[in-house]
């Protein structure tokens, strides 16, 4: 897999980076996943909610999702592991290929669809009934894997979503007994421990307060070095700060199904938009 | 209190006043009717057991109280009687009958939440009542005529290839298998499975949606995601539902007493004809019983009031402390 990059991205990602500091990556740092999402539109039963979305995901980059509240961002991002389908009448149409193979085809199970692509939801939700060194194993358990030094996955992971320093000495006790902002780390460490590609966050900050998003954004800067990371937020400065590349989502009017009405570097969506519909939303004229 | 300023005196010798609450009249006599309607339910339960108590005193003061409930006999002509080996058997039977239900009626919830299409779940679901409405001497009947035949194939396959387990065992080689405990136990089973898979189901379905997304979204297969959520969840639930269903299996009547080969001593040769409970004794003497027999047949139903009592009281409480937990 070769990692190719406009000159144009690599610059926008340099300017976006804050300070990253790397202490515990594993050894092995290869260049992530790249996923890309041709002409996909989604149904509920008759309603189309998303048409025609392309989109590429580039490996070792993070990809904010924006726009207003329904325009479809969450169904995109659920369609891009799977999640959607798991809807009774949700319907799919185009391809999502992750690395040039289609995760809908016979090739990819769901399974491993949805091992390879990690995904953190908008709402922290650790297991209530694991400990928190159990919830970070959760997924080599869930899929029959096996590690043959648990104990060390744990720190690692706990330690690349930043939430080693506060837990080492309790990493017995439950799951909830952590903050909301705890909760959501730990949520980030449970979906490296099985070692995604690709992570997925759905308004993963939404419901923290300002200084666990800031956590959570730097350890966002810090995955992205070699897990490639699709961000859905609400938060424009979020977008901003986080993102290399963005892509506004947008309902045309009510009824009509979400599109994406622009694609591009942080940068250039932010203060040079092509559209001015996402000169309007990012200047938050409306929405 | 020097520093206590008339005001916060004041405070602190405020008490809450009294709220004025006009009830209109049309509201009082509604809410008398209601209270009427729930004070009979616990007239029912007290009177019932208030009931068996008294009736019972002149057979238990006869028979002895501790050897009615630690001898076997049923001999109405010298006043003898002992439940001991009824009170056996009725466990016996109902445990059989939780060995067959529980797999069945979880593997059932389980395929109507978490597998079947819309279309098959509504099937399932309004199956599952179906059974439950069935009166039991239809199961009685058919466990009769239609079900004893397999089974005994199925006792004699356990027999030969599982005897190593002292419950699979015979007295003796050619012991009759039809009318056995775990013949009638099968039957059982099948009544109590819809109470399980009810309330199994009502219990699972009450897992966050979030839980089950988050193991799936962790790449687990849909039984990895059975296993590590969605069973320690209704763990205790679950446990409630087996409870209920075992209270009932305690208490079945005409199955049983339509098909089991009735003997007052407990028989441990589980899948060997003959075996008994409390609930089929009544059933099988009370039509022939006279003076102290039927005396002793309430005590008999009062030994069994008190076991399921306690069953379902227990079960009641576990699904309950669930149903707050989540």
């Amino acid at each position: 897999m070769t990692t190719v990059q406009s000159p144009q991205t690599a610059e926008t990602t340099a300017a976006n980076r804050q300070v990253v500091s790397s202490e515990i990556l594993p050894e092995e740092l290869h260049p992530s996943s790249r996923i890309d999402a041709t002409d996909v539109t989604c149904w509920f039963g008759k309603r189309k909610v998303l048409e025609r979305c392309t989109l590429s995901m580039e490996p070792g980059e993070v990809t904010a999702l924006i726009g207003p509240s329904g325009c479809g961002k969450s169904t995109f991002l659920r369609s891009l592991n799977r999640m959607h389908e798991l809807v009774p009448v949700a319907a799919i149409a185009g391809t999502i290929e992750l690395d040039g193979v289609d995760i809908y085809s016979e090739e990819m199970s769901p399974t491993e669809v949805r091992s390879r692509i990690g995904m953190v939801f908008q709402k922290p939700n650790p297991f209530p009934a694991m400990s928190i060194a159990d919830n970070v194993l959760a997924g080599l358990s869930l899929s029959g894997m096996s590690n043959e030094d648990p104990k060390a996955l744990v720190e690692q992971c706990l330690r690349r979503a930043g939430l080693w320093a506060e837990v080492s000495d309790r990493l017995n006790e439950g799951g909830m007994s952590l903050s909301g902002g705890q909760q959501q780390r730990l949520c980030i460490a449970r979906a490296l421990a099985v070692h995604p590609d690709v992570l997925l966050m759905d308004e993963p900050c939404s419901a923290l307060d300002p200084i666990s998003t800031r956590v959570i954004e730097q350890t966002i800067r810090e995955l992205c070095e070699e897990i490639t990371i699709v961000i859905v937020t609400h938060n424009m400065q979020q977008a901003q700060r986080v993102s290399d590349k963005c892509a506004f989502f947008l309902v045309e009017s009510i009824g009509d199904p979400g599109r994406i009405v622009e694609a591009g570097p942080t940068t250039q969506v932010f203060e040079n938009p092509s559209d001015p519909r996402t000169y309007d939303y990012v200047t938050g004229q409306f929405g | 209190m020097a520093l206590t300023t008339p005001d916060l005196q004041a405070l602190e010798e405020q008490v809450p006043r009294d709220i004025a609450r006009t009830v209109t009249r049309g509201d009082r006599i509604f809410r008398t009717l209601c209270a009427s309607a729930a004070a009979v339910s616990l007239f029912i339960i007290g009177g019932t057991a208030l009931f068996l108590a008294i009736k019972s005193i002149p057979a238990l003061q006869e028979a002895g109280l501790v050897s009615f409930f630690t001898t076997s006999v049923w001999n109405p002509t010298v006043g003898d009687f002992g439940v001991l080996g009824l009170l056996i058997g009725t466990i016996i039977i109902a445990t059989v009958s939780l060995l067959v239900a529980v797999p069945l009626a979880i593997g059932l919830a389980l395929f109507i939440n978490e597998y079947s299409p819309a279309r098959i779940r509504r099937i399932l679901t309004s199956s599952v009542d179906l059974l439950a409405a069935m009166p039991s001497i239809i199961f009685g009947m058919w466990g009769f005529f239609a079900l004893q035949a397999p089974l005994v194939g199925v006792a004699s396959w356990l027999n030969l290839h599982l005897s190593a387990i002292p419950f699979f065992r015979l007295s003796e080689p050619d012991a009759p298998l039809l009318r056995s405990s775990f013949i009638v136990g099968t039957v059982v089973a099948l009544m109590i499975v819809p109470i399980i898979t009810s309330v199994s189901r009502d219990v699972m379905a009450q897992c966050p949606r979030s839980q089950c997304e988050a193991a799936l979204a962790l790449g687990g297969s849909r039984w990895g995601m059975i296993k590590e959520v969605l069973l320690p969840f209704g763990k205790a639930g679950i446990t409630g539902a087996v409870l209920l269903g075992f209270g009932r299996a305690l208490g079945e009547t005409i199955a049983v007493a339509l098909i089991i080969a009735f003997t007052i001593e407990a028989n441990p040769y589980v899948l060997e004809q003959g075996g008994g409970s409390i609930a089929s004794l009544i059933a099988i003497k009370f039509p022939e019983a006279q003076d102290l027999e039927i005396s002793a047949l309430i005590a008999a139903g009062l030994a069994l009031f008190g076991m399921t009592l306690l069953v379902n009281l227990g079960a009641r409480a576990i699904v309950r402390r669930t149903q707050i937990a989540a």
